[in-house]
């Protein structure tokens, strides 16, 4: 076995929240709202934009980021008066979390804030999906995670190996908690990391694959912090591994599925989501490296038997390409794929019309994924950029 | 083969009264409801020319009186000057005798049938003499009861009454009992036609008792009593051959020439010299063989170079003489064929329009307040158009009034006019309807018409209005007059447009006012909340500052591309 290459880092910056940041930004949007009525002025939100035409990728930071197109949400405009009205009304409400140290989902935050308006038959917010367009709007013009805000994002994801957790009053190892690790939850920004015994954190796509590997004992052999994403890296997650790595300097390295869906999942962790173009800087890693599943492992490993076909029709078919095929095609396109071993990657795939998953090395043997198949890889410094 | 004398045994002349009584369809009596309607509208209109031309204000008032099945009374009663006795026969018993039947004039009735019609369709259906009580203002009171002798076409008094007047009572009373027609409410009934009456003269007090017992009343709404048309000669471009041909019979000017100028409008001395080089000039194309020859003088001869087409011909100067002759004999010796030469030489000629002073129409103002009157209406307007030809020489004129909203129900109404009388018949037949029908209203804001609280109604004033047929009821599609009635709605349509984008704009700043105080308390609350100042204050500020800016006319909404909003 050679020697290992991957070992954690110096930290590159320090741990960043501060509810007093939310606040400040909080009181100054509502003084100037204020300032300009009685002045007036009719008073505004400018908001940064969402969607594609507002987001660009940072060569130099390698991060998706947003652009500087603003919107402006005046109160004085039929349309906008409403959205206005709503987004005090949850400026008011994320105040009162703050300073009172509680936190509550999107859900709670929709229903805390639904009321009729007296006088009328209309609702303030009629539905969640008014609400929560507005909290990534704070999001998004405060330059703050709703997590800062104490509003929490879904919990998915769980993490296992030799690290002191401190969350609020608790501390705990995280490779003591049994076989299920620590559940990571809808915020973490006030979680503390005391003591850390991990060389890298191995972040691993399915939850049958990291429960594989801490069933193999992994971690411990490894010296290595095991992250189950459950599927696409929640928030919490992502913003987990973005702090692991800026603030303790653990290496990351991503395992999925050699599928269009897992390599979408390892881009998203690396550098962001185009949803989330404004938080990149918070919640992306673009250090991360990959590990598998790749096209040439089939080679490697003689895994010709255990692959699936891909979904849909290919590009050369008529009515094609759909479904998976669309999707490379389309990856190939993104400007973090854009370099020789990915592409040959993406294009070994559409070639061969096949994917694989992680757990197709189980036809190996139960263990080969753990003894071999990821030490092997991850010592060789055998990993996709 | 029959002997010529036995078939002409049945022979008989048949006086005018006689060809009517058989021909009541000719004069509107036909059908229960528009019978009753046809006779309140002669003696209606019999009322209102004769005050207009006294100068009265006109105060008409009809009775309906049900007497038995389909069997009615009618009455109606002014306070016109009144019918001096010796007339009473003339007025109510011979057909085709009146004061305007033979004159070139703008008129509301029948040419001399409408009255005495009625009062023969009464005495058709019910056997029963017309009871007319009338006075001038004098001492006396007449009653008499008027009968019409059919084979001899004249009206005779079967009985009469002197009364004696000492409130110095003036107008006109006249009793018609009728069978065989029926009241009813409906659009075609005498409800309807006198609404409509009222609406066109705004300047009659018109009232109805209907055979139940109620009392209407259609208010007066102006105080002008428009004055009486004038009778204006016919123009040289609107005759035909036989006008100018009996007219010749009847004058008393001496020559053709003095006829001419005397009887027609805009001819004078020195177009009759040029209608002498006209009719040369007709006479010497007509005798070239050579067709295409032919077509270019007639051509030359319309572009109006007469002297050149007659310089063609060689000794042209002794038919010009010739044709000079003729306007200097009487005119009673005038040919048919010179009169068919004069007038085919009218054609070619060049005449100043028709006058037009002869023609009444209602006026802008006061159909505004006849609609605005009776219909109660949020928005009315009116348009008279200036006056126009017809057929080269007929005046016309064209007026449209639009009533919109306000008690008017949903759905669109015409209302049709010809020189101030309803027509109330035939109505999709008639250029008014085509021509309203033809209007693009989405253009004017009205989105759907058969749902829009719309009246319009539309006046065609003529000395010779082109009715379809008989009826009187339908004018004819002339293209004149169809292209100036659709003129006339579009210039009334715009001002409605106008009032009712202006009513929307109001309309949507109110709301749109609303929608912004709606979250005022909420903001006020949320402010609060953040900034720690009163909520009661806040909401001052913003309450203020939507005063400020809906107090301006129109509010200035934020610019388009600043406040892009995304979905």
């Amino acid at each position: 076995m050679p020697k290992r290459k991957i070992h954690r880092e110096r930290p590159k910056e320090k741990f960043s929240y501060d509810p007093k940041r939310v606040l400040k930004m909080l009181d100054e949007h509502a003084r100037k709202i204020l300032e300009d009525i009685k002045a007036g002025k009719n008073p505004h939100f400018d908001i940064p934009m969402r969607g594609l035409s507002n987001v660009y990728f940072d060569e130099k930071s390698r991060l998706i980021r947003m652009g500087d197109k603003l919107s402006r949400r005046y109160f004085l405009n039929v349309a906008h008066t409403r959205k206005f009205m709503q987004t005090l009304l949850i400026m008011a409400y994320v105040k009162r979390l703050v300073s009172e140290g509680k936190h509550a989902s999107l859900r709670e935050a929709y229903y805390a804030n639904k009321h009729t308006i007296p006088g009328t038959r209309e609702n303030t917010f009629e539905d969640q999906r008014e609400s929560d367009p507005i909290i990534e709007d704070l999001e998004r013009m405060f330059g703050v995670l709703r997590e800062e805000m104490h509003i929490t994002a879904d919990r998915r994801g769980y993490i296992y190996g030799d690290i002191v957790i401190r969350d609020g009053e608790d501390e705990f190892n995280a490779s003591k908690l049994g076989s299920g690790g620590w559940a990571v939850p809808g915020t973490v920004e006030h979680i503390q990391f005391p003591e850390i015994n991990v060389d890298y954190a191995l972040v691993v796509e399915t939850a049958a694959m990291a429960d594989r590997l801490i069933e193999e004992k992994f971690p411990k052999k490894e010296n290595a912090l095991i992250i189950a994403t459950q599927g696409q890296a929640s928030r919490g997650v992502r913003r987990l591994i973005h702090r692991l790595h800026y603030e303790e300097g653990l290496p990351i390295i991503v395992f999925t599925d050699g599928d269009p869906y897992g390599w979408y999942i390892y881009s998203t962790i690396k550098q962001g989501s185009i949803n989330l173009a404004y938080l990149s800087d918070k919640l992306a890693t673009p250090e991360s490296k990959f590990v598998g599943m790749t096209m040439d492992d089939i080679k490697k490993y003689g895994l010709e038997n255990v692959t699936e076909k891909l979904k849909g029709i290919p590009p050369n078919k008529k009515g094609g390409p759909t479904g998976d095929y669309k999707r490379i095609l389309e990856e190939m396109e993104y400007p973090w794929f854009q370099n020789k071993e990915w592409q040959r990657q993406l294009k070994l795939a559409l070639k061969w019309g096949v994917r694989i998953e992680q757990q197709a090395l189980a036809n190996k043997s139960l263990e080969f994924v753990a003894k071999e198949y990821l030490p092997e890889k991850i010592n060789n410094g055998d990993l996709l950029p | 083969m029959a002997e010529a004398n036995q078939l002409f045994k049945e022979f008989k002349i048949q006086s005018v009264s006689e060809f009517f009584r058989r021909n009541a369809a000719m004069l509107g009596y036909t059908g229960k409801v528009r019978s009753l309607t046809t006779l309140v509208h002669e003696a209606v209109t019999n009322s209102l020319d004769a005050c207009e031309e006294a100068g009265i204000p006109p105060y008409v008032r009809v009775e309906i009186e049900e007497l038995g099945n389909e069997h009615y009374k009618v009455v109606v009663e002014d306070n016109g000057p009144g019918i001096p006795e010796k007339y009473i026969t003339h007025v109510f018993g011979k057909m085709l005798a009146g004061t305007k039947a033979h004159r070139n004039i703008q008129s509301r009735g029948q040419q001399g049938i409408g009255i005495s019609g009625a009062v023969m369709f009464a005495q058709i259906t019910s056997g029963k003499a017309t009871r007319v009580i009338t006075s001038t203002g004098d001492d006396e009171i007449i009653e008499a009861w008027v009968k019409i002798d059919v084979d001899k076409n004249e009206g005779k008094i079967v009985k009469k009454e002197k009364h004696p007047n000492p409130k110095g009572w003036r107008g006109t009373r006249i009793e018609l009992e009728v069978k065989n027609v029926k009241y009813m409410r409906s659009k075609q009934g005498v409800f309807w036609y006198l609404k409509l009456t009222a609406i066109a003269n705004p300047h009659a007090h018109i009232e109805l008792i209907e055979p139940d017992g109620k009392l209407i009343v259609f208010p007066r709404s102006s105080d002008e009593v428009p004055e009486p048309p004038v009778e204006m000669k016919p123009h040289p471009k609107g005759v035909l051959t036989d006008d100018v041909y009996r007219l010749a019979k009847k004058t008393r000017r001496n020559t053709v020439r003095r006829f001419l100028i005397g009887e027609f409008s805009r001819i004078s001395d020195k177009k009759v010299d040029e209608l002498v080089e006209y009719i040369a000039a007709l006479r010497l194309i007509k005798t070239v063989q050579d067709k295409k020859l032919q077509e270019q003088y007639y051509q030359k001869l319309m572009e109006g170079h007469v002297k050149a087409v007659l310089r063609a011909f060689r000794g042209y100067t002794k038919v010009v003489k010739q044709v000079a002759k003729i306007m200097e004999k009487p005119p009673e010796k005038l040919t048919w064929h010179e009169a068919e030469e004069i007038v085919e030489a009218f054609k070619y000629m060049k005449f100043l329009a028709p006058p037009t002073h002869g023609l009444r129409p209602i006026g802008e103002e006061n159909i505004e307040k006849g609609l605005g009157g009776i219909l109660k209406p949020e928005f009315v307007t009116a348009v008279t158009r200036p006056p126009k030809v017809y057929s080269g020489g007929i005046p016309f004129q064209v007026e449209v009034g639009i009533a919109y909203g306000g008690e008017i129900p949903a759905g669109f109404d015409l209302y049709r006019y010809a020189n101030r009388v309803p027509l109330l018949f035939d109505a999709g037949s008639c250029v008014t309807t085509q021509a309203a029908r033809s209007i693009d209203w989405k253009r004017y804001k009205i989105d759907d018409l058969d749902r829009a609280p719309l009246v319009l109604m539309i006046n065609v004033v003529s000395v010779h209005v082109p009715y379809t047929g008989t009826g009187k009821q339908s004018i004819a599609s002339v293209d004149e007059i169809y292209n100036e009635i659709r003129l006339a709605i579009m210039d009334a349509a715009r001002r409605l447009q106008t009032y009712l984008s202006g009513k929307h704009r109001r309309l949507a700043q109110v709301k749109r006012k609303k929608t912004f105080e709606k979250y005022v308390p909420e903001i006020a609350k949320a402010l609060s909340v953040l900034t720690g100042e009163p909520e009661e204050k806040i909401k001052e500020y913003f309450i203020r500052f939507i005063e400020s800016r809906f107090a301006s006319p129109e509010v200035e909404e934020v610019a388009a591309e600043e406040v892009a909003e995304y979905a």
